[in-house]
C-alpha cells in the first residue's frame, strides 16, 4: 500500500467518506456512503433516496470492488446548477482493501438506506500456545 | 443590527453535525415563521462562501428574529479553532440581545437507532432550565462523551450567566436525516410554544437528502478533522 495513497488509508475520511463526483452528462449522481471495518467483516452503507429496491443493481468484481447502481423512481432536478440539471440514476464504486469472502456477500435495503456486509476472509493457521 | 430591550429572548442555534439535525430543524423553522434575516456572522477563518437565492446573495451565518425569538444558523461546518470563535461570538449575541435562554438543536449517534422513531435527549448548561425538560417530557441526556463545534458552544454557555438547552435527536450520523429532523421540530416547538406544521418538510424528505450531500460530506471531513483532535476516550462518541 502507498502511504500517499488515501484510497487504502482505512483512517483517511476519503476513504470513510469517499468523496461525490456528480456525472452530469450522464445524468448520474453519487450517493452518500460510508464504510465500518470490524473483526469480521466491512460494512458498507449507501444512502439512496427516491429508490425503490428492485432499481439497485450491486456487483462485485475482482480486486475487491463493490458497485452500486440505483434508478431514481423519479427524475432529481438540481436547482443549483444552471442550467437546471436532471439526474436519472446513482452510481458509485468502491474497492476495500485485504482478503473478503465474495461469496458470503449479503445486503439489505431500508428506509432508502443500503447495507452491504462484507465478511473478510479467514486465511492462516492455528498457532499453538506453549 | 439592533439591540433587544426584552429579558425574556430565546436564543436558537443550529449548525451542521450529525445528520444536520440542527440544518434541517432550524431552517424549517425559520421558513415556517417567516423569521426576518436581521444580520450576519462573518470571520476571517472561514472559508469564503456565499449562497445565492433568486438573485440574492446570503452569507453562510446568518441570524434571524422575530418577536422574542432569535435564531443563529450557520451553513458551514466549522474546524475545531472557528468552532470556539462562533462560541465566542454566540454568547457576545446573547448578552448584547439579552437572552433568557438558548436552545441548540444538533444530532445524536445512537447504535439502537429506530429511524421511525427515533428518540430525543436533553442537556442543559444551568439547573434552572432542567423545567423545560421535565415539562416536555424530554429525557436527560446521561452519559457519553461530546466534542467537536458542540462542546465548544455547550463549554461557553456553562461557563457563562447565560443557561443553554441542548437538543440532541437520535439520527443516522454520515448520512442527512430530516426524517429526525421532523421529530427535532415537533419537540422545538412544544418547547417554544408556537404552532408548527410539517406537513411540507415530510414531503421533502427524499429530495433534502439527495440536496444535501455535499454539506453532509463537508461536515463528516470537519467531524473528522475535530475527532482527531480529541484524546482517546472509552466513553461513547457524540459527533457535532
Amino acid at each position: 500500500m502507498n502511504e500517499k495513497d488515501e484510497r487504502y488509508d482505512i483512517f483517511s475520511s476519503s476513504f470513510l467518506y469517499p468523496k461525490l463526483f456528480d456525472d452530469i452528462e450522464e445524468k448520474i449522481l453519487s450517493p452518500l456512503s460510508c464504510v465500518k471495518e470490524l473483526e469480521t467483516k466491512w460494512v458498507l452503507e449507501f444512502d439512496l433516496p427516491l429508490v425503490n429496491k428492485e432499481a439497485i443493481s450491486i456487483t462485485y468484481d475482482e480486486g475487491n470492488i463493490i458497485t452500486v447502481e440505483a434508478k431514481l423512481r423519479e427524475t432529481y432536478c438540481d436547482e443549483n446548477l444552471n442550467p437546471k440539471c436532471e439526474f436519472h440514476s446513482f452510481k458509485k464504486r468502491i474497492t476495500l482493501p485485504g482478503d473478503i469472502d465474495e461469496k458470503k456477500i449479503v445486503s439489505t435495503f431500508s428506509n432508502g438506506r443500503l447495507t452491504i456486509n462484507i465478511p473478510k476472509a479467514l486465511r492462516g493457521h492455528k498457532i499453538k500456545i506453549e | 443590527m439592533s439591540q433587544s430591550d426584552k429579558t425574556d429572548n430565546t436564543l436558537l442555534v443550529g449548525f451542521p453535525s450529525n445528520g444536520l439535525i440542527g440544518t434541517f430543524t432550524i431552517s424549517y423553522l425559520v421558513y415556517h415563521l417567516k423569521m426576518k434575516q436581521i444580520g450576519e456572522m462573518e470571520h476571517p477563518g472561514l472559508q469564503p462562501t456565499l449562497f445565492i437565492e433568486n438573485g440574492e446573495i446570503f452569507g453562510p451565518i446568518r441570524v434571524y428574529k422575530k418577536d422574542n425569538l432569535y435564531v443563529i444558523m450557520s451553513d458551514l461546518p466549522f474546524d475545531s479553532e472557528l468552532a470556539y470563535n462562533f462560541a465566542d461570538s454566540i454568547i457576545e449575541f446573547a448578552k448584547k440581545n439579552n437572552i433568557g435562554k438558548t436552545i441548540i438543536v444538533s444530532g445524536l449517534e445512537s447504535p439502537n437507532l429506530d429511524p421511525k422513531n427515533p428518540k430525543a435527549f436533553g442537556l442543559v448548561t444551568h439547573q434552572k432550565l432542567e423545567k423545560i425538560l421535565y415539562d416536555n417530557q424530554i429525557p436527560k441526556f446521561l452519559s457519553g462523551t461530546i466534542f467537536g463545534t458542540d462542546a465548544a458552544v455547550i463549554s461557553a454557555f456553562r461557563g457563562s450567566t447565560i443557561p443553554a438547552l441542548v437538543l440532541y435527536c437520535e439520527c443516522h450520523p454520515f448520512f442527512p436525516d430530516p426524517e429526525a429532523s421532523v421529530h427535532a421540530i415537533t419537540i422545538l416547538s412544544k418547547i417554544l410554544k408556537v404552532q408548527v406544521d410539517t406537513t411540507e418538510i415530510q414531503k421533502k424528505l427524499e429530495y433534502l437528502r439527495i440536496q444535501h450531500r455535499n454539506l453532509m460530506q463537508e461536515t463528516m471531513a470537519a467531524l473528522q478533522q475535530q475527532s482527531e483532535r480529541q484524546p482517546p476516550s472509552r466513553m461513547p462518541k457524540i459527533y457535532g
